[in-house]
């Protein structure tokens, strides 16, 4: 059973084609979660603009978005059931923002190439949602009041998560991730990593957690008391460069662990060319 | 295998004469039921595992010396005549005995040479249940979980083929980036055990065509570089000279090349 709401393409090139500023522009729907009960999931894939995911005091889960008009495939409207006839499946579809709910996880779409991109997209979800959320060529990403497990990976924006209160894997390619917990799940493993961008992670003070830390051209800073545990020893490396003359390289082995109040799950820092920043909140 | 031969070896028991891996597997791949009912007794251990450790709050000291006081207070007035008290005093002297005697044969055992099959079968039944545990985690939906699951792989042995070829999988197909790159570094220990160098090795060399994350790139760079197998060269020249992969990965390659020399 599955409920779908397609935004489709005609509309979504007409849409590109003339971007309704303001108001006009501005679209809501409404996607309910099947059952209250049992943990929710939000899943968002692909879009180009800005994406905001925020935990609110409801029950559904919101989805606001500029420059695209609604409307059901086929005159299908929100929340009409779109099976597949008897005996078939889907093998294509229109492309632009889809929406579905199965089984309480609500996925929001929007990979399509020309147009099929919702800008500026705010999702409200009950504080108490998973999400998932991907995107290779959005803007930045930001996830507010989450109490679930998040899982954010973006490709050149930044990836900013605040007031979360469950659990971060977060990664992005050229951006910087900016975390900030009230809470920490106990016993939820995290991880950040960015290839380009700086890591900067505030923690309860009372977080227990063991630490892995990996920067290749940038410092860790944090104001946490942390004990750490035996690194390997800088390894010394004799090379010769193109022309034949030989180099030396000193090299830390990057990874560098440590605990902080007595250690618990396992917390990743990785980033090449960034710094990793943790603070005590 | 029947249902019940796979019930039996969920729990940890074990079937004499069968090869029970392959058999389950091939059992659970036949069977929808006994599917479930792992992917259950799986989940099962896992929340096991998340149940917080309780931990005293201060106040605890406070209301012990509390009850204490009162409890001083409480003998001081009422004396229990001594007949009344007698019974009672056998019992927990008794008590006390037997579970000292309890105490001893435990300790007794622990030191117990290494040689004694019980020892072992728990010391191996220890040893599949974390394989269980870590092979289970890795198989989450959350990616929070499958990462638990990649820091519970260091406490199998790193001899541990299946656990080692979940990893594996794991680098080349999990959906979320840092569970890739987490699993990436749980593979160390496997390239240093006689059982299982080899596939290792194979193993990173295979993983790092699949991949174009470039963090999870460089991360594999890196472990051939220390590793210094020179069987990658064709791949990281390829990587050198693709005009399309990230620059920062191609300079990794090239300073893995030097560094293999």
């Amino acid at each position: 059973m599955m409920k779908r709401i397609v935004v489709g393409m005609g509309l979504a090139v007409l849409a590109a084609a003339q971007p309704q500023p303001g108001a006009e522009g501005r679209q809501q729907l409404t996607m309910h979660f099947r059952d209250p009960s049992m943990p929710r999931k939000l899943v968002v894939e692909g879009g180009t603009g800005s994406l905001t995911i925020r935990g609110y005091q409801g029950q559904d889960a919101i989805i606001e978005y500029t420059g695209r008009e609604i409307s059901g495939a086929n005159g299908r409207g929100p929340g009409r059931r779109n099976e597949p006839p008897a005996g078939m499946h889907r093998i294509g579809e229109s492309r632009g923002l889809d929406i579905t709910e199965e089984d309480n996880t609500v996925r929001v779409n929007s990979q399509g190439i020309f147009g099929g991109t919702a800008r500026d997209m705010v999702i409200q979800v009950p504080a108490q949602t998973s999400v998932n959320v991907k995107t290779m060529f959005g803007g930045s990403m930001t996830i507010e009041n989450i109490s679930g497990d998040i899982e954010a990976e973006n490709f050149n924006g930044q990836v900013t998560i605040t007031n979360a209160s469950g659990s971060v894997v977060a990664h992005s390619m050229n951006g910087k991730i900016l975390v900030s917990l009230d809470r920490v799940a106990p016993d939820k493993s995290m991880s950040f990593s960015t290839f380009n961008g700086d890591i900067d992670v505030t923690l309860p003070a009372d977080t227990k957690a063991r630490f892995k830390m990996r920067t290749d051209f940038g410092e860790i800073y944090t104001d946490f008391d942390v004990k750490m545990e035996a690194n390997a020893a800088p390894v010394v490396e004799e090379s010769k460069d193109k022309s034949g003359k030989s180099r030396r390289r000193v090299r830390v082995d990057g990874t560098q662990t440590g605990t902080i109040n007595g250690g618990g799950p396992e917390m990743q820092f990785t980033t090449f060319n960034g710094r990793i920043l943790i603070h005590k909140k | 295998m029947n249902c019940e031969q796979a019930k039996t070896q969920m729990l940890g028991g074990t079937i004499p004469g069968e090869n029970q891996g392959e058999e389950f597997a091939a059992h659970l791949a036949s069977c929808e039921t006994c599917r479930n009912e792992s992917s259950r007794i799986g989940a099962l251990w896992q929340s096991l595992d998340l149940l917080p450790v309780e931990e005293p709050s201060g106040k605890v000291r406070e209301r012990f010396y509390e009850m204490l006081g009162a409890y001083r207070q409480g003998q001081a007035s009422v004396t229990m005549p001594v007949k009344q008290a007698w019974p009672r005093m056998i019992w927990q002297v008794a008590a006390a005995a037997a579970l000292l005697a309890v105490g001893l044969g435990i300790g007794y055992g622990v030191h117990e040479d290494r040689s004694r099959p019980e020892l072992v079968q728990l010391r191996e039944e220890v040893a599949s249940m974390r394989q269980l545990v870590a092979l289970s985690l890795m198989q989450q939906q959350s990616a929070s979980d499958r990462l638990r699951g990649v820091s519970w792989s260091y406490q199998v042995e790193p001899s541990d083929e299946e656990v080692m070829k979940q990893l594996v999988t794991t680098v080349n197909h999990d959906p979320n980036v840092n569970v890739r790159l987490a699993a990436v570094d749980a593979l160390r220990p496997f390239t240093g055990s006689p059982a299982t160098h080899l596939m290792a090795r194979n193993a990173v060399i295979e993983a790092l065509p699949k991949q174009t994350t470039p963090i999870v790139q460089v991360a594999l760079i890196d472990f051939l570089a220390e590793l210094k197998e020179r069987n990658a060269a064709p791949e990281l020249r390829r990587l050198v000279s693709d005009p399309d992969i990230d620059s920062g990965v191609r300079k990794r390659a090239e300073w893995a090349l030097e560094r293999m020399q």
